[in-house]
């Protein structure tokens, strides 16, 4: 679905933010971007969506190169800014002026989506609350079919209840023709839904791995005492939140938020485990 | 699936500004024709004022040319300097760019626009607004008391009624068209402030553009051609075609360019 | 469904599956959700759900009948029983034992408690 080979890129020549990075992403997976502010996680995603241009190396999406802005691939593109402006109109005309540019998009679902996330459509776009008005570019982006989608901090703004209806619409429009690609730092809110995790760091891809790869060699558990079997650890309410090999094939629960602040810290002693 | 330009597509995109860009657009609309309401009102000849009468003897509407070359230039280069200002902003220039057009398509529609659309309700407004004092004028003759009163010609008849200046008119035709290119490509070139600093590029481009050509051709001829030249009709008409071709072709210029910094915008 | 810290969400999708099992609310050759419906139900990845309906075929709990679905086996209740006691068994005896060991508590008294337990539980 979408190849990265050697890419470089900076918003300035001294201070570049990718150096040679290479990725390779398929369809039929939920990925998590993570990296701390400014790792570049939305300039990766708007490399990919050719909304910045690299200095150096290829991006192939679909076949395409993102960088020439093709209809064609812009049809099977969902992006999901941080920050949006909508017009000031109601969804019915917004819908009317910007469906017709996709082929396949979904009116019924689009008005499903609408409805289980409780958007009033008598209301002007512009009127309505950030969380809703990003509802309804989910909504619309979702119901494009588009082949891959690419959300930018897709939950910030979205009340407690969206939250829990934003991870059931994800999980039901994950199918194995879309490749879904969510920057998020706020990992609790989307942790059950990403099923292999990109970390960003240091001008690179500090990890990419699946959760399953990464539970086969990692165990995260509380423990009383940190001994030199553990990798990382943070003090908890009841001992510390560890991360150690997993050398008895336990099958634990990803920590996610643990698993960042361990990589960020231990670099070094986990470049062994996932190359 | 062409990739370039699809005229369906098109016409999809158009109907998608217009969204965007209509509201504004139609608000601007009758702003102009307030304006225009408002000079015309005030300054048409009328029996409570002293001097209504041009050196011929007409009724004097000489002030409607000014009046349509500033207005004109003022909301032709407004109109296209407001275009592209949505791409400076990076909340709205990313689902712009995401729009499934092609770039061509994107700016083809910034052309229609500015140079097409925004040149023509212009010329509607004005020749509308024109026509009905015109008609109010003459129907009102009587009031100004003055024996063998000529009626008033609309704009449009003053002009293309007379040779010279249907003459000379189409010299000036790419003039609009070089005028809202300048102000789209400023759209997009400044990220904000865009009608202030096009405005500003453009004169101090043309100033310092005048006096190069004042030295330069000072340097050249001072001295060597005499200075009470004999004046030939045929040699204006030249300058003036070569002005026509220039402009046009400095328009088209600032259009490729407009186009390759549409195609080269980042957000 | 509240997910615990301590399992695999994989693992305890399987729990919630083989207790709904247990408790009589999916029957045998039944239908189970599909993967998407769970994983929407759950708000998990339906690759993860997918994983679970891997690991409860290989158990024998549930079938897959192609283009049709996920099923429940006919003796999926006693598969369901032996899964579940290796895992209690493995991971909850350990620490049950290890609480015995520490309070000193006997085995008569266990006895007792656990008669009382199943009578005012399950009414046996």
């Amino acid at each position: 679905m979408i190849n990265i080979n050697n890419l470089n890129f900076g918003y300035s020549k001294q201070k570049p933010l990718f150096k040679n990075m290479s990725m390779r992403l398929s369809n039929g997976h939920i990925y998590g971007l993570l990296g701390k502010n400014g790792a570049g996680k939305s300039t990766l995603l708007k490399n990919l969506a050719g909304l910045v241009y690299a200095q150096s190396g290829t991006l192939d999406v679909m076949g395409y190169d993102p960088a020439k802005r093709q209809p064609a691939l812009l049809e099977q593109i969902c992006f999901i800014p941080e920050e949006f402006y909508l017009p000031s109109v109601k969804i019915d005309a917004y819908i009317k002026a910007n469906a017709p540019f996709y082929k396949n998009f979904d009116h019924n679902y689009f008005a499903d989506l609408i409805k289980e996330f409780d958007i009033p459509v008598e209301q002007k776009l512009i009127n309505m609350s950030y969380g809703q008005k990003k509802k309804v570019i989910i909504a619309f982006g979702l119901a494009t079919q588009a082949k891959l989608v690419i959300m930018d901090e897709p939950t910030n703004g979205l009340d407690i209840p969206s939250k829990a209806q934003f991870r059931k619409i994800m999980a039901s429009a994950m199918t194995d023709e879309r490749c879904i690609i969510i920057s998020t730092h706020q990992v609790r809110d989307l942790d059950n839904l990403i099923d292999t995790v990109i970390m960003l760091d240091e001008n690179d891809i500090a990890l990419k791995a699946t959760v399953e790869e990464i539970t086969a060699k990692l165990t995260f558990k509380k423990v009383k005492e940190i001994d030199n079997s553990i990798i990382y650890a943070e003090p908890s309410l009841s001992g510390y939140n560890a991360v150690m090999p997993n050398y008895h094939q336990e099958e634990s629960k990803l920590d996610m938020e643990l698993l960042f602040n361990a990589i960020l810290a231990e670099k070094i002693k986990f470049k062994p485990l996932f190359s | 699936m062409n990739n370039t330009f699809n005229i369906n597509r098109f016409s999809l995109l158009l109907k998608r500004q217009w969204l965007d860009f209509g509201k504004i657009y139609l608000i601007s609309l009758i702003v102009l024709l307030g304006i225009v309401v408002g000079f015309y009102s005030y300054n048409i000849p009328s029996p409570l004022k002293d001097n209504n009468f041009d050196y011929d003897g007409n009724l004097d509407m000489r002030f409607r040319y000014p009046l349509f070359l500033i207005l004109g230039f003022v909301f032709i280069s407004i109109v296209a300097s407001s275009y592209f200002n949505i791409l400076g902003q990076k909340s709205r220039a990313i689902l712009e760019l995401m729009t499934p057009a092609s770039t061509f398509e994107k700016f083809l529609a910034g052309v229609t626009y500015t140079a097409i659309i925004s040149l023509f309700s212009y010329l509607l407004i004005f020749y509308l607004t024109d026509l009905a004092f015109v008609k109010y004028l003459n129907s009102h003759l009587n009031a100004f008391n003055r024996p063998g009163i000529r009626q008033v010609e609309s704009i449009t008849n003053e002009v293309f009624n007379d040779e010279g200046y249907r003459k000379y008119c189409g010299y000036f035709f790419a003039f609009p068209f070089l005028v809202t290119s300048i102000f789209l490509l400023g759209s997009i070139y400044f990220n904000r402030f865009h009608y202030i600093k096009t405005a500003l590029s453009l004169m101090v481009f043309i100033g310092l553009a005048s006096y190069l050509v004042v030295k330069f051709s000072m340097w050249i001829m001072e001295g060597k051609v005499p200075y009470h030249h004999s004046y030939r009709k045929d040699d204006k008409d030249w300058i003036l075609l070569a002005l026509l071709l220039l402009t046009s072709i400095i328009t088209i210029i600032i259009w490729a360019i407009t186009y390759i910094r549409l195609k080269e915008k980042e957000v | 469904m509240e997910f615990r810290d301590n399992k695999a969400i994989y693992l305890q999708i399987a729990e919630y599956v083989c207790e709904h099992i247990l408790l009589g609310k999916w029957k045998a050759e039944e239908k189970v959700p599909s993967v998407r419906e769970l994983a929407v139900e759950l708000e998990v990845n339906p690759n993860t759900v997918m994983r679970t309906y891997e690991l409860l075929q290989n158990k024998n709990i549930i079938n897959n009948k192609r283009g049709i679905g996920f099923f429940i086996t006919d003796d999926a209740i006693d598969h369901v029983k032996s899964y579940r006691k290796v895992l209690f068994m493995e991971d909850e005896l350990p620490v049950v034992f290890r609480n015995i060991y520490l309070l000193n508590i006997s085995f008569g008294e266990l006895e007792s408690r656990y008669k009382t337990f199943v009578k005012e539980n399950f009414n046996a």
